[in-house]
């Protein structure tokens, strides 16, 4: 081949590489570009044309934006007798053992000279004995010939916060508060990774480890909105747990909150917890 | 560039726009709609289907039922605590009924420190002999009915309206057969009770039926007020029916009521002790075949056999009427 | 009520003393979170050496540089595993990178590893480059094409070139120190951040983290680079080794340090919940933590480390004791994640009580899959030698801008 055609082809060559080189860039940026459009249109679209479809949310009976429910525990009522712990494991599919709760209750017991509280509560292998097996619930009346000098039952639950560590850690966003002030798990979307059982400060939170996912107290979301009580507030026969919404004056809560000194669980994390208490002691926590 | 830095680039480049489309193509749809969460879980749990589905549901078929238990003091006390969450009834079949009621009632009302006050407790060993509850209480109105409610008449004019009565009750109250019960020193509360039932129907009896129906609720405070003054007295029985060493082990069953010897600590329940063994062994009878009516007494007497009858009423035939003295709480 | 019976084979349920949530009873992070970071640690300590040569020019850490970046990828490449394992859903995993949740640790710490793996591969990418040019042009066929890809089909090693390379590796390498660092620093701050566990909530976590990941970083690299020359019969550098020693005794008197302040804190604060902790660590933690992670595991190899430098021990005395402290330090750090994850939650939330981590053998996250979990890494890094050796003349002998003149 002739020296000029030679270099010709290199210069087409080099030059054709040139473009093939721009062409890949634009290619890729064009690509960027065009899938972040896409993306975003998709997703503007989706937004808009969901929160137009949605109307009241999550339910067309149910608006969430019409509620701020919130919990109240009298335990100066609670006679311990576990019906709530049934109710709730029964209601929401909770494994029936004594290491797996959504909702419990702790008994304090300060006998004759004592200066901090006995504490128990179903998990005790004597109080596993008195109600016969772990699926059923009963505190056993292991004092009742002590010399007791103060006793009571503290029902627990999630606090639903208002500022929740367990949603502030959660890598995915699978938990997450909702605008009605309820904190919920989409049992869909967690990885199970358990530091939303670590970050929670009351133990209300733990693992499934047939789901893989983390469960916790929902305060029965799918009973609140559609007008029903929480089941452990329907199944308490002496009226130890209030339920209701804040925005209602006059809801229980409401009325439960104006007419109490109310207290919650270790205010000093900055939780904001929502369920208060009426009639615990310096040992609960 | 040396090409090679240039297809590294490119490379670093493409890979970026693969990872991003991928992330766009990947999440899911409702996310970041109303903070950063799947938006579409929320719907997901709401639609879950109650477990528990209060007792209105209950009432939509068992309305009398539903009606008795809203009456009374277990109205607090859902259905479903005791029978089960309705899910899948009645579809699916039959809620249990609880049948170990010791097991069951216990959880709330055992004696245990810690539970208020105000929350009516039992020390359940010496409560009711290891009988199951539901042989004195209904679960549905479980209150024992009649409070001792202070009846106050005047004993003088009961006296003089007591004149009718004094053929078959005695001119002192003291029955002059077998049959027709003593009615001196017993509970005035109770006779004003029964006299009431008679008159309105709730109690059924031949004799008593016609003779309470002219009777004013002052004529029935009387008359309870002036029997309930009178002393009473043990009469030895002339018939020999049952033996009362062994209706003695059989009264434990009754002692939470009527007491260890028949003298009953709550007002509204008749003394037993000195009553005529005819007539205890006819009422027994009666509340055993359902002519003579009282849900709890009909509950503890269906076991009992014609000798078991005998025997009880001549234990409490037997016994002393007069009252210990000090008040004996419930235990 | 779901069937208790099936999730007993799943779970192991802690015994324990005094009072304790009823959800404590079975202990979320097992020892393969003890090994996750672990391993993160060893990375992060093994790139420290590595940018000590790469970045600030120090040449007697030339036996050891290329050997530390490979050391580091290899680490790094099982950190997902033990985490993988662990999770309830691992097919979801890249939810965590789909939509991260900014405000969680794990989340941020996603993207730091995800960057800092590309950030590696790319460093050694560029010091293998030439050995890839020179093994594609000497072999042929399937091999010869695939070296030829590896070096992304180029054979330019004109000394241009390497220019761009040398300033490649040198920027890597400085943007992979706070990386690095970053990347560790965020598992301790995992720890750190939570308000729940009076035994983990500490601002100095991520501090301590990081100083314990560098200590058993350079004590792995020391073990291995001893045993590397052992097995390949040469003899060891001593200035190197040297070197290695002065870092791993600087940096673990540091740790120390760091350590026992954490620790003072927590007791002379005397927050509620105190007397749980010094319950718990004059108790079933003594053993653990005075013993094995305190006095065996640190104050053993410092003491050893001071004695060589102030006698100025030099020869086989030297390896042996380096080796030997670096064993130690490695032992040391272990117990370090083990008292911390594994001891934080034998703490009850309650402050009331204590519980007991069962550790089985045979599990899902027992103890066979978290050695097993924590050995296949140094089976890659063999694997990785012998692809790209480090210490032939294949690697880039690049000096960094900061070196001094020999």
């Amino acid at each position: 081949m002739k020296r000029e055609a030679i270099s010709s082809l290199l210069a087409r060559r080099a030059f054709l590489r040139k473009i093939g080189r721009a062409a890949t860039c634009a290619g890729a940026i064009a690509a960027t570009g065009a899938a972040g459009a896409l993306g975003v249109t998709k997703k503007v679209a989706a937004k808009s044309e969901s929160t137009s479809r949605r109307g009241s949310f999550p339910t067309k009976d149910y608006d969430w934006t019409k509620r701020q429910w919130a919990f109240g525990v009298d335990a100066n009522k609670c006679i311990g007798c576990l019906r709530c712990v049934e109710a709730c494991k029964r209601e929401n599919d909770v494994p029936g053992d004594a290491h797996h709760f959504n909702t419990w209750v702790e008994r304090y017991v300060y006998l004759e000279g004592d200066k901090r509280a006995r504490v128990d509560s179903h998990h005790d292998p004597v109080n596993i004995a008195a109600s016969g097996s772990e699926r059923e619930y009963r505190f056993a009346n292991r004092y009742q010939d002590a010399k007791v000098e103060k006793a009571f039952f503290v029902p627990k639950l999630c606090n639903q916060c208002t500022h929740p560590p367990c949603v502030q850690v959660c890598p995915t966003g699978a938990t997450y508060k909702a605008v009605d002030g309820v904190v919920l798990i989409d049992q869909k979307y967690c990885i199970g990774c358990q530091y939303c059982v670590q970050a929670c400060p009351y133990g209300a939170r733990w693992f499934n480890a047939r789901k893989g996912v983390s469960q916790k107290c929902y305060w029965c979301y799918h009973r609140i909105t559609k007008g029903l009580q929480p089941a452990c507030v329907e199944a308490c026969p002496v009226g130890a747990r209030i339920f209701g919404d804040r925005n209602d004056p006059q809801s229980p809560i409401s009325l439960f909150i104006r007419n109490n000194r109310v207290q919650v669980l270790r205010p000093e994390t900055g939780n904001a917890p929502n369920v208060f208490y009426v009639g615990i002691d310096k040992e609960v926590s | 560039m040396p090409k090679h830095i240039v297809r590294l680039i490119i490379l670093l480049v493409a890979s970026a726009a693969i990872a991003l489309i991928a992330k766009w193509f990947f999440t899911v749809e409702s996310f970041y709609e109303y903070g950063h969460y799947r938006a579409d879980s929320v719907p997901e749990i709401a639609a879950q289907e109650a477990v528990y589905k209060t007792a209105r549901y209950c009432q939509s078929c068992h309305s009398e039922r539903h009606a008795q238990w809203s009456a009374n003091n277990h109205k607090s006390v859902t259905c479903e605590t005791c029978h089960g969450a309705a899910q899948g009834h009645p579809e699916k079949g039959k809620l249990p009924i609880p049948a170990d009621t010791v097991k069951l009632c216990t959880l709330c009302h055992e004696a245990m420190p810690g539970r208020p006050g105000t929350q009516p407790q039992i020390q359940v060993a010496q409560h009711s002999g290891g009988q199951q509850c539901k042989v004195c209480h209904n679960p549905h109105a479980p209150k024992i009915a009649a409070a001792a409610v202070r009846v106050t008449g005047d004993a003088a004019a009961g006296r003089q309206r007591a004149a009718a009565c004094a053929s078959c009750h005695g001119a002192e109250g003291i029955s002059p057969n077998d049959t027709w019960p003593n009615l001196a020193g017993q509970s005035a509360a109770y006779l004003a009770r029964i006299l009431a039932a008679y008159k309105s129907g709730d109690q059924k009896d031949v004799v008593m039926t016609p003779l309470a129906q002219p009777l004013s609720d002052g004529d029935i405070r009387n008359l309870a007020a002036y029997y309930a003054s009178l002393t009473c007295r043990t009469v030895p029985s002339t018939t020999r029916i049952g033996d009362a060493a062994t209706g003695k082990a059989l009264a434990k069953n009754c002692a939470s009521c009527h007491g260890d010897t028949g003298i009953a600590s709550n007002p509204a329940w008749p003394h037993l002790a000195g009553q005529k063994v005819g007539y205890l062994v006819n009422v027994l009878k009666a509340f055993r075949g359902g002519l003579r009516k009282d849900p709890m007494m009909a509950a503890v007497v269906r076991g009992l056999s014609d000798a078991d009858i005998e025997n009880l009423a001549a234990y409490y035939a037997a016994q002393s009427c007069q009252p210990v003295t000090e008040a004996r709480k419930t235990p | 009520m779901e069937p208790g019976g099936l999730l007993e084979l799943l779970v192991e349920i802690a015994p324990y003393t005094g009072y304790v949530y009823p959800n404590e009873t079975v202990i979320p992070w097992t020892v393969l979170i003890v090994v996750y970071p672990y391993l993160t640690g060893l990375v992060a300590g093994a790139f420290t050496v590595s940018s000590l040569y790469h970045v600030f020019g120090m040449e007697r850490f030339k036996p050891v540089g290329q050997f530390a970046l490979l050391t580091a990828l290899a680490f790094m490449i099982f950190v997902p595993m033990p985490l993988l394992l662990h999770l309830g859903n691992p097919q979801r995993a890249f939810n965590t990178m789909l939509t991260p949740h900014w405000t969680s640790a794990i989340a941020v710490f996603g993207f730091f590893a995800g960057f800092y793996v590309i950030l590696l591969m790319l460093e050694i990418w560029f010091m293998f480059r030439p050995h890839f040019v020179r093994q594609a042009q000497r072999t042929s066929g399937l091999m010869g094409r695939l070296w030829h890809v590896a070096g992304l089909g180029s054979d330019d090693l004109s000394p241009k070139a390497m220019r761009y390379d040398e300033k490649w590796i040198f920027t890597l390498a400085v943007i992979g120190i706070p990386t690095a660092h970053g990347l560790h620093g965020y598992v301790g701050f995992v720890f750190g951040s939570l308000k729940s566990r009076e035994w983990w909530s500490s601002d100095l976590m991520p501090v301590v983290f990081l100083f314990s990941a560098v200590i058993s970083g350079v004590a792995l690299l020391i073990v291995l680079y001893v045993l590397s020359c052992r097995l390949r019969k040469i003899a060891v550098d001593l200035q190197c080794l040297k070197g290695l020693a002065y870092v791993l005794w600087g940096f673990a008197m540091f740790t120390l340090v760091l350590e026992g302040l954490e620790f003072a804190n927590v007791v002379y604060k005397g927050r509620e919940g105190v007397e749980m902790i010094l319950e718990y660590v004059s108790g079933p933690l003594l053993v653990p933590f005075f013993i094995l992670q305190f006095s065996i595991g640190a104050l053993i190899p410092i003491a050893v480390l001071s004695y060589m430098i102030w006698r100025g021990t030099t020869g086989k005395a030297l390896i042996v004791g380096v080796t030997v402290s670096a064993l130690l330090v490695l032992f040391q750090v272990w117990m370090m994640r083990w008292n911390v994850v594994i001891g934080g939650q034998e703490i009850a939330k309650t402050g009331k009580g204590l519980l007991s981590y069962q550790l089985v053998l045979l599990h899902r996250e027992g103890l066979l899959i978290a050695v097993s979990v924590a050995i296949a890494p140094l089976l890659l890094l063999w694997a990785m030698v012998r692809v790209l050796p480090p210490w032939e003349k294949a690697a880039t002998s690049l000096r960094s801008p900061l070196a001094s003149a020999t």
